[in-house]
């Protein structure tokens, strides 16, 4: 079985070392084929050392042209506002969906909050503040649904007949201890 | 790279309209009427007011005529009651507020419009109050004033307005 073509080139170049160099010699020496592959390196290394290249400059300036003109300029970075992003059609469509339902509710939200219902905020320094910018009809669905039957908040009681009242005094308020009930 | 960030996109916008979404819900949550009104509910008030006319003389408590009217309000909204007699019209507005110490401060504004039938002309006597008391402690009110046995003949009558603010107890 020949070396290949790496460990010729090795053997050639003396980087074989004992006993191997010796078999690569007989080998070599008894193989017509290998024999022609040494030769071939040689020879090429023989070329290399006689006529080594003269002035590459001028080569590597026209390959350098040659490229420069087939290939197309660099296109320009694009900024990020700028690019294109492919999506599967579907979830487009969810994004868009979901993008509508979006808008739909902040508008809701906005709307609500020009219109009214009750905001409940919890004020810093414990206490709890009440923002109403309701219409009153709301307030006052809310009082009946809790409250049932009359939702007014002004109730009017009729005094009796024929039971004569006068004032007796200055009107006065206070807790049920300040004034006292009379005793039977 | 052009691979890495076709799957980077793919990961983060979906990621991104989740959140949104999920901002979106939220927001709604936090400004549900239903959950709005539920925590107003949690702060009603229920005022009771009655009505009450005492004979002035030693007969004690008995009424010889009283009404009641309970009405549901929130604090910071009046509840108003009007009394109507012969010669008397007497109003009560009834403002409650829940302080931070959890008691009540009660704003009241009692007006009464009198005429006489000696006069011809009609009296009108306005009072204002403003009383701190807890919840279910009552406050009397005497629009005409308060009239004494023994000073008073028989003749005369107490009007007195009884009010008591308890928090509102869903049933």
């Amino acid at each position: 079985m020949c070396p290949d073509r790496e460990i010729l080139s090795a053997y050639l170049d003396g980087e074989i070392g004992p006993p191997w160099d010796t078999a690569i010699g007989e080998h070599v020496a008894s193989c017509e084929t290998c024999r022609a592959v040494i030769e071939r390196l040689e020879k090429t290394r023989r070329l290399l050392q006689e006529d080594p290249i003269g002035d590459w400059k001028e080569p590597m300036e026209r390959v350098r042209r040659a490229i420069l003109t087939r290939v197309s300029p660099l296109p320009r970075p694009i900024p990020a506002w700028r690019r294109q992003v492919s999506l599967p059609l579907p979830l487009a469509v969810l994004a868009a969906v979901l993008l509508i339902a979006l808008g739909v509710s902040s508008a809701l939200s906005i709307a609500r909050s020009n219109i009214g219902f009750v905001k409940i905020t919890k004020a810093p320094a414990g206490g709890t503040e009440y923002q109403f910018a309701v219409p009153v009809d709301k307030v006052e669905a809310l009082l009946k649904s809790v409250g049932g039957g009359d939702t007014s908040l002004e109730a009017v009681l009729t005094l009796p007949k024929n039971v004569k009242l006068i004032p007796v005094g200055a009107p006065r308020m206070g807790k049920e201890n300040e004034f006292p009930r009379k005793k039977p | 790279m052009m691979r890495n960030l076709a799957r980077n996109r793919n990961v983060v916008v979906p990621l991104l309209l989740t959140l949104a979404v999920a901002g979106a819900h939220a927001q709604e949550a936090a400004t549900d009427p239903k959950e709005a009104l539920q925590q107003l509910l949690s702060k009603a008030l229920s005022v009771t007011i009655s009505a009450r006319v005492l004979p002035s003389d030693t007969q004690g408590d008995t009424a010889i005529w009283n009404a009641e009217s309970t009405k549901l309000t929130i604090p910071g909204r009046a509840i108003k009651v009007r009394l109507d007699g012969d010669n008397v019209r007497i109003y009560l507005l009834c403002t409650p507020y829940v302080q931070e110490d959890g008691e009540v401060l009660l704003v009241a504004q009692g007006q009464v419009w009198l005429t006489q039938p000696t006069d011809r002309e009609v009296k009108y006597s306005s009072t204002f109050y403003s009383i701190p008391l807890s919840f279910g402690e009552k406050v009397l009110f005497f629009p005409l004033g308060l009239s004494n046995a023994e000073e008073q003949s028989k003749d005369f009558y107490n009007i007195e307005l009884e009010i008591k603010i308890v928090p509102y107890e869903e049933k």
